[in-house]
């Protein structure tokens, strides 16, 4: 047993906590989480079944921690996980897993399969069988701060650009603001427009908000890749800069990941409660709304749907919040089929659109989001995750479908009566 | 100069029917040009000068630009190369200058700013700080655009 898979083996051991060991005994095999899963519904292939997806860590678990499972390993009758094993399943547990979460909905006996692939994670990351795309982020989150090495100097030179597009400040460290806006990597990178549409959105609704230049970004890599004293460090450091502000509110932005890991992972990551709230850019924007504090004008041309980010909705248990702002937007909105709590994937979550090896795959589960757009006849398709996306341009563009992707903040911005004023 | 600031700058792009518009684009985009080496972004660029093209012809330059911009993406996850970033904004700015314009849209005004963020990726990537003089350049374009 090399030294690595002999780490990966005890740190997987250590991973086996007693939910952990409830879900494996529980399972009754009955194949639901496989028609949950995107991979397997449009691949057609068994080994994309989720539960299966964790096989190497039952037997460890079996072989540890049952009695059958412990004479079978002293008699031979139980092979023990070896490198070659983790690295055939390296496929399973990253390419073909975003974790989604729509498996752990529907399984009877309430098994999370998406916290038994968190935990299964950490073993592959340690036994040295992550991917090379997750763990090159990784790797810049540890050195630069940013999964995709963005520096603040990048994200400053995009302030400018904003600043000057819109003639506003951006605020930049703004002591006592209510509000502090994280952005994502890809939207420093690939959509200026969501910051342009913050500064614009918050100037109407008369907000005091800032950004902060030790705790920018919100994308959180250790969640993706299954580090987490990685993901504490990412938490620690905007907990730190939100409270070195004292600010009221830390906004997560158009991203699924960095929302899990700030609101629903991160107090836990830390040992502690935060000194401020943490809400969803979608959640702030429909206060806003409901507070008579945005007003619009104007519709989007043509019929509109709503992809439901899978860490926002399903995992987060925001699905009012965009359709209250569509209804700002669209005369004619149509839900796909599946919309809300059992939205499909777009197929590039949990790390997935990092894998280079993984693009074929992802453009065959893709088929699933493809036929429920055509479902809609929608002429726009609006989402409010930076990573969905691209994902879902990439698919579009793939399969030829003229459809527009556009971001629900930028969107509003654009219909902002104050803007159509000026 | 006359144009002084982005609020007349925009003003004054709004103002011009959409052949003119896509000429303005053009030429906001072909001081950029050589941050993409895509030959389908130039062919949108190229196409969008003549200002004139068939509806035929915008569509199919619309889908090739369309595609490059798609290509070109920074992935979530991979490392920022700001310099290739740079080729995406050009690509970006290359479809405003062949789409079909939406209404309450400035297909000039869009390219403009994308062509402005691409200048801004290559002024990171080269890390040679991050004052650029696009806009002022831009002015001056539509000013003697708005001449002839």
């Amino acid at each position: 047993m090399s030294a690595s898979l002999d780490k990966g083996v005890r740190v997987l051991k250590e991973m086996i906590d007693a939910p952990i060991a409830s879900y494996f005994n529980s399972c009754v095999h009955c194949g639901l989480c496989a028609e949950a899963c995107l991979f397997y519904t449009e691949s057609g292939d068994p080994k994309y079944t989720p539960i299966h997806k964790l096989e190497p860590m039952r037997r460890i678990y079996e072989q540890e921690y049952t009695l059958l499972g412990r004479l079978a390993k002293w008699t031979g009758l139980s092979k023990p996980v070896t490198d070659d094993e983790l690295e055939q399943w390296k496929e399973l547990v990253y390419n073909s897993c975003t974790m989604c979460g729509r498996c752990s909905l529907v399984c009877p006996v309430g098994n999370d399969i998406v916290y038994m692939v968190r935990k299964f994670r950490e073993g592959m990351a340690v036994s040295g069988h992550a991917p090379e795309g997750i763990v090159g982020a990784t790797q810049r989150t540890i050195q630069i701060g940013s999964p995709m090495g963005v520096r603040l100097p990048a994200v400053q030179a995009q302030v400018k650009h904003v600043e000057a597009e819109i003639g506003m400040n951006i605020p930049m460290d703004a002591e006592g603001a209510e509000y502090m806006v994280l952005l994502s990597s890809m939207e420093i990178i690939n959509f200026p427009e969501y910051l342009s549409a913050i500064a614009r959105i918050m100037r109407q609704a008369g907000k005091t908000w800032t950004l902060c230049s030790t705790a920018f970004e919100a994308t959180n890599s250790g969640i993706q890749i299954g580090v987490s004293d990685l993901a504490k460090v990412i938490v620690s450091r905007i907990v730190e800069g939100a409270e070195r502000l004292k600010v009221k509110t830390v906004i997560s932005p158009e991203c699924g990941h960095a929302y899990t890991a700030l609101r629903w992972e991160g107090a836990n990551l830390i040992g502690r409660p935060y000194g401020f709230k943490v809400q969803h850019i979608l959640e702030v924007l429909d206060e806003f709304r409901a507070a008579g504090l945005i007003r619009t004008e104007g519709f989007e041309e043509g019929r509109l749907t709503f992809h439901d980010p899978c860490q926002l909705v399903r995992r987060g248990g925001v699905f009012e919040q965009p359709r209250n702002l569509m209804k700002m937007l669209a005369k004619d909105f149509v839900e796909m089929p599946d919309a809300g709590k059992m939205n499909w994937c777009c197929g590039g979550g949990g790390g997935a659109s990092a894998i280079e090896e993984g693009a074929e795959l992802r453009l065959v589960a893709f088929k699933r989001k493809k036929s429920q757009l055509e479902a809609t006849g929608a002429q726009t398709l609006v989402t409010a995750c930076a990573n969905c996306r691209i994902v879902l341009e990439e698919g579009l563009e793939h399969y030829q479908m003229d459809i527009p992707v556009v971001g629900l903040t930028e969107t509003i911005a654009e219909h902002l009566v104050e803007d159509r004023q000026a | 100069m006359s144009i002084k600031n982005d609020s007349e700058f925009k003003a004054a792009l709004i103002r011009l029917e959409p052949g003119r518009q896509r000429r303005a684009a053009a030429r906001f985009v072909e001081r950029v040009l050589d941050l993409s080496g895509d030959v389908r972004v130039r062919a949108a660029v190229e196409a969008a000068q003549r200002g004139d093209m068939p509806e035929a012809e915008r569509e199919v330059l619309y889908q090739a630009a369309n595609t490059a911009r798609v290509e070109s993406f920074t992935q979530c996850g991979r490392e920022a190369d700001w310099a290739a970033q740079a080729g995406h904004f050009v690509a970006k700015a290359a479809v405003s200058c062949v789409k079909s314009p939406m209404s309450g849209e400035s297909l000039a005004w869009d390219a403009a700013m994308h062509a402005r963020m691409a200048r801004t990726c290559q002024s990171v990537a080269q890390g040679v700080g991050t004052e650029t003089r696009e806009a002022e350049i831009q002015y001056g374009i539509l000013d003697e655009l708005l001449k002839t």
